[in-house]
């Protein structure tokens, strides 16, 4: 055979990654092709996909990924100019929010997104006159025509390197930031309808991104972007102005903005609110809070926090902490005594206390603990500088670990503020989607996550645990055909010491005998237990109700003392339930993981032979994991119990054991954040895709993103650091000293 | 009394017989070497001695006391640690997390054994901060035997420490095990390299598939003719 030369192999190589582009672009047609067949011509989607003319667009959109990957290494320059990546995730941000999102909640707009919106609002002469611009007069769709402008000015701006460009860009960008809210907010006005719909505010996020983008290019000297190195600069240098940003954006629109008070049409800002409640006997604290107070306290924290964070001054970061967290409380305090006069006036249909609310009040109050945060933050990092300080080192502060470390906790402590303050914002929908998903499979993937992640055995039976934490609490209810003695009939929260107990007993009895297989073949015997489980709950009817399931199974209740607290009519307040008991297994297992036993399993993951040789109990580890893991899943089935009412063997296949896995592993196996990340994420998908796409294509689309993952970030969303390390090849450093040491020096 | 005896013990695995009922003993400060071809019962016999093995007949007697059917983890806390064959560092922790594994049985790591461990290999106090999945063979034995140390062992186990590495390796890792057994651990090593096993061994036995053929003091061994032929590769001329 003649050996090919180095050009022809080239030319070939070249040939099949055309060849590779082109069919994605074919693949990428039948995608989002239409899908519907006929039960006479099977092909019919087929051929409306490929059609003539189509298939052009897609096969042009494979050429350009051809081109983009041949002639990428000679953009490279220009693509890692600074400022150039968030400039694109801005634009995509923009283009998301003009495409896919919600820009109202009215049923008078077809699908309420913007599109349809446009159409609507451009003729319509009543709307100001400003939001009408948004949408379109002279061209159709002003918006899209701004989008591009502002994006090629900023490019430029980043290309040519030329400061006074990116700055017109920046202002620009801003400008149409906050156009987009004001149309936004104007439309929903005009249309009096208490909006929850994200797309203005998404697109003013996106804008701002693109501002923020023009000034990073203007200001920066490197001609190459330097993420990590911004990312110490920005977060080292003052970890807390990020978060006061947030919050001011989020609390300028939550008190002048926003609605406070809304039932019928009237969707009453904070002021509008105080008006309306200026002529009735509101008690005076709220009054006045309403009248002024308010606006005081947030601009006063918004000013300690940013002065704080700006000076890192320790009195004023706990100034922050205490004003943010009371302000939060009497913000509460008052939107509870207004909405609950105003359900005792009958307002237009207002019905009680926490009802009727618009978005404004959570708005500021998730302004106001980001203030807190803020305050939180400055104490850690001088905390962090202290220590630095004292070990003698004047890295460990400023270094890269540290910034990350501050990344890593003003992440999580925005993630917190959003989970207490945006469901009672969103629609009844995504409550319940928050609740029943979202939730509990978090619950459900912290569980796992022990036994997977940390402690390496694959268990795929695991939502078996699930079943009995949601039977037991139907049996301690009466709801089964067997009851418990009289003395012992419970309210559903005190069935989860129980709910534990049946749960490690199944956890140990399953785990004894089997604990001594390895990887597939502990899969095998767990993925059977599953079943057993499950075919059990099926069959003994005299015990499980067979196939009807338990029903009637109380909402929980807790009496206290003087506190009673009940469940049962909104998602909301089990959404608050849930987030209690998350929070609590979150710190049991917080510690966990760098704890005797979280090295334990850590070895036996690693290598079950040498830890047996380091003197780890490698069967009782193994055990225990199995029994947290398996109490995790009780509690998680308790709250489902009470939550629905009523299940049938039905609830508890498979299918969702390993969904659960693949939660786990999609958010990075051994992390927590990750495992909880995971299951959010692909909990929260299926059901954004149904406004995107036909209900047939959902998991087509979930498909393609885990494929993408796997390819791009194969070893989870937020990836432990040990798994990382195996995926990458153990390449890597553990830690910025070991780089010291010259690699491959070997002995 | 010696440190360790082991009384006839057989070992099975299913109905293969690994050990056919073999006896030896181990004095308190000695270095005993096992020495067989593949599949002649070393490391089963060191693995039984672990406890990561159950003999099916016999006894073994630590200090006095019956050990066998103990499990490992029990058996550490008596100070019998053993350093697998093939190494078996934890590759993705860090070479310092490894000795503090070693340390498990413990509370907390002795820190002056820890500073021994680093003064004892400087290689690994380079390295502390590593992957121990990133060093070379040699290193990684080198961890393998400093993780042991950090278990306080008074009985040391050593299985095939020689396995695959470089000749000036070996030697150095012999130095150090004498080194080791010079302040006082009891040393029972596995090898196939006989000569280096038995210049370091105060006594040896010979074992093969599954019985015990031979025994003696280092030096008598290594002058034995059919060691020689066996495992120093040296013809016979008779």
């Amino acid at each position: 055979m003649k050996r090919r030369s180095v050009e022809a192999e080239a030319r070939i190589e070249n040939l099949k990654r055309f060849g590779a582009c082109l069919a994605g672009g074919f693949v990428l047609a039948l995608m989002v092709g239409t899908q519907e067949g006929t039960q006479q011509d099977f092909g019919y989607a087929f051929r409306q996909s490929v059609a003539m003319p189509r298939i052009l667009i897609f096969l042009g959109i494979g050429v350009l990924l051809y081109l983009a990957i041949t002639f990428g290494p000679r953009a490279k320059p220009y693509l890692t100019r600074p400022g150039l990546r968030p400039l694109g995730a801005g634009v995509l941000t923009v283009i998301i929010s003009l495409t896919l999102l919600k820009w109202t909640d009215s049923p008078q707009i077809n699908t309420g997104k913007f599109r349809p919106l446009a159409d609507a609002a451009a003729p319509t002469q009543a709307l100001d006159s400003l939001a009408r611009l948004w949408f379109g007069s002279a061209f159709s769709q002003t918006a899209w025509l701004l989008l591009i402008i502002v994006t090629v000015l900023a490019a430029a701006g980043m290309i040519r390197r030329s400061a006074p460009l990116s700055y017109a860009a920046a202002i620009l960008a801003g400008v149409l930031g906050i156009w987009a809210e004001y149309a936004s907010a104007a439309v929903s006005k005009f249309l009096h309808y208490p909006s929850h719909a994200t797309g203005g505010a998404v697109a003013m996020l996106g804008f701002f991104t693109i501002a923020v983008a023009s000034l990073v290019s203007a200001r920066s000297q490197a001609a190459e972007a330097d993420t990590d190195g911004f990312i110490d600069r920005v977060l080292g240098w003052r970890p807390g102005l990020a978060l006061v940003v947030l919050g001011f954006a989020v609390g300028l629109v939550g008190v002048f903005n926003a609605a406070w008070f809304s039932p019928g049409d009237r969707n009453a800002t904070l002021s509008t609110t105080a008006s309306m409640f200026g002529a009735t006997n509101l008690n005076g604290f709220a009054q006045t809070y309403l009248d002024w107070l308010g606006f005081v306290l947030f601009f006063v924290t918004l000013v300690v926090a940013g002065v704080a964070s700006y000076l890192r001054h320790r009195l004023l970061a706990y100034a922050a902490i205490v004003l943010g967290l009371v302000s939060t409380l009497l913000t509460l305090v008052v939107v509870h005594d207004f909405s609950a006069l105003g359900g005792k006036q009958g307002f237009d249909g207002a019905q009680g206390a926490w009802d009727n609310l618009g978005t404004g009040a959570w708005m500021t109050c998730a302004a106001l603990s980001l203030f807190a945060g803020a305050g939180y933050l400055v104490l850690k990092d001088l905390r962090i500088e202290a220590k630095g300080v004292r070990a003698g080192s004047d890295i460990v502060g400023s270094g890269t670990a540290g910034a990350r470390g501050q990344v890593a906790a003003a992440t999580m402590l925005v993630v917190i503020i959003a989970a207490l303050f945006y469901p009672p914002t969103a629609t009844e929908f995504w409550q319940t989607v928050l609740v029943s998903e979202i939730g509990i499979y978090v619950l459900l993937a912290i569980g796992l996550n022990v036994v997977v992640g940390w402690a390496g055995l694959l268990d795929l039976g695991f939502i078996a645990f699930y079943a009995i934490g949601s039977y037991t609490t139907a049996y301690f209810t009466g709801r089964l055909p067997v009851q418990p003695p009289d003395w012992l009939l419970l309210s559903p929260l005190a069935c989860i010491p129980f709910a534990i107990a049946a749960c490690l007993i199944a956890g140990v009895a399953l785990g004894f005998p089997t604990l001594r297989l390895r990887g597939d073949y502990l899969a095998i015997v767990t993925l059977g237990f599953g079943e057993i489980i499950r075919v059990i709950a099926n069959n003994a009817n005299g015990f499980t109700n067979g196939p009807r399931g338990a029903f009637n199974i109380p909402a929980p209740q807790i009496h206290l003392g003087p506190i009673h607290l009940t469940w049962g009519d909104s998602a909301l307040g089990f959404w608050y339930l849930l987030l209690v008991l998350i929070a609590i297994i979150v710190l049991l297992f917080n510690r966990l993981e760098n704890s005797r036993l979280g090295r334990a399993w850590a070895a036996i993951r690693e290598d079950e032979v040498a830890a047996q040789a380091t003197g780890i109990n490698t069967r009782n580890v193994k055990l225990l994991a199995f029994a947290i893991g398996a109490s995790t899943s009780g509690v998680a089935g308790v709250f489902f119990a009470s939550q629905v009412g009523s299940f049938t063997p039905e609830n508890f296949v498979l299918n969702n054991s390993i969904l659960v896995v693949a939660y786990v592993v999609f958010g990075g196996m051994g992390s927590l954040p990750g495992a909880m990340a995971g299951a959010a994420v692909l909990t929260w998908l299926p059901e954004f895709l149904k406004d995107q796409v036909p209900a047939e294509d959902r998991q087509m689309w979930i498909g393609a993103l885990i494929l993408v993952m796997m390819i791009f970030r194969p070893a989870g969303l937020i990836p432990a650091r040990r798994r990382k390390a195996e995926l990458s090849g153990l390449d890597r450093p553990s830690s910025a000293e070991a780089t010291a040491v010259p690699a491959g020096e070997g002995m | 009394m010696s440190l360790l005896e082991v009384d006839d013990i057989e070992v099975r695995y299913g109905a293969i017989r690994a050990l056919k009922g073999i006896s030896f003993h181990v004095e308190e400060g000695e270095v005993v070497a096992l020495l067989g071809a593949n599949g002649a019962g070393k490391t089963t016999t060191q693995k039984t001695v672990s406890g990561m093995m159950r003999p099916s007949l016999g006894e073994i007697r630590f200090d006095g006391e019956r050990i066998d059917g103990l499990p490992a983890h029990d058996l550490i806390n008596l100070g019998i640690c053993h350093v697998p064959e093939g190494r078996r560092v934890f590759p993705l922790m860090s070479v310092a997390e490894n000795l503090e594994m070693g340390a498990f049985r413990f509370k907390r790591p002795d820190p002056q054994l820890l500073a021994r461990c680093f003064e004892m290999f400087p290689r690994l106090k380079e390295r502390e901060h590593q992957y121990a999945g990133t060093l070379s063979g040699g290193e990684q034995q080198m961890l393998a035997i400093a993780r042991a140390l950090m278990g306080k062992p008074r009985l040391l186990l050593l299985d095939e420490p020689s396995m695959g590495l470089a000749p000036l390796i070996v030697r150095q890792i012999f130095d150090i095990v004498r080194e080791i057994n010079s302040t006082g651990v009891t040393v029972l090593i596995v090898e196939q390299n006989a000569a280096q096993a038995l210049g370091l061994a105060n006594r040896g036995y010979v074992l093969e598939t599954g019985e015990m053929v031979l025994s003696g003091t280092g030096k008598e061994l290594l002058a034995d003719d059919r060691i020689r032929a066996a495992y120093l590769g040296e013809e016979i001329t008779t």
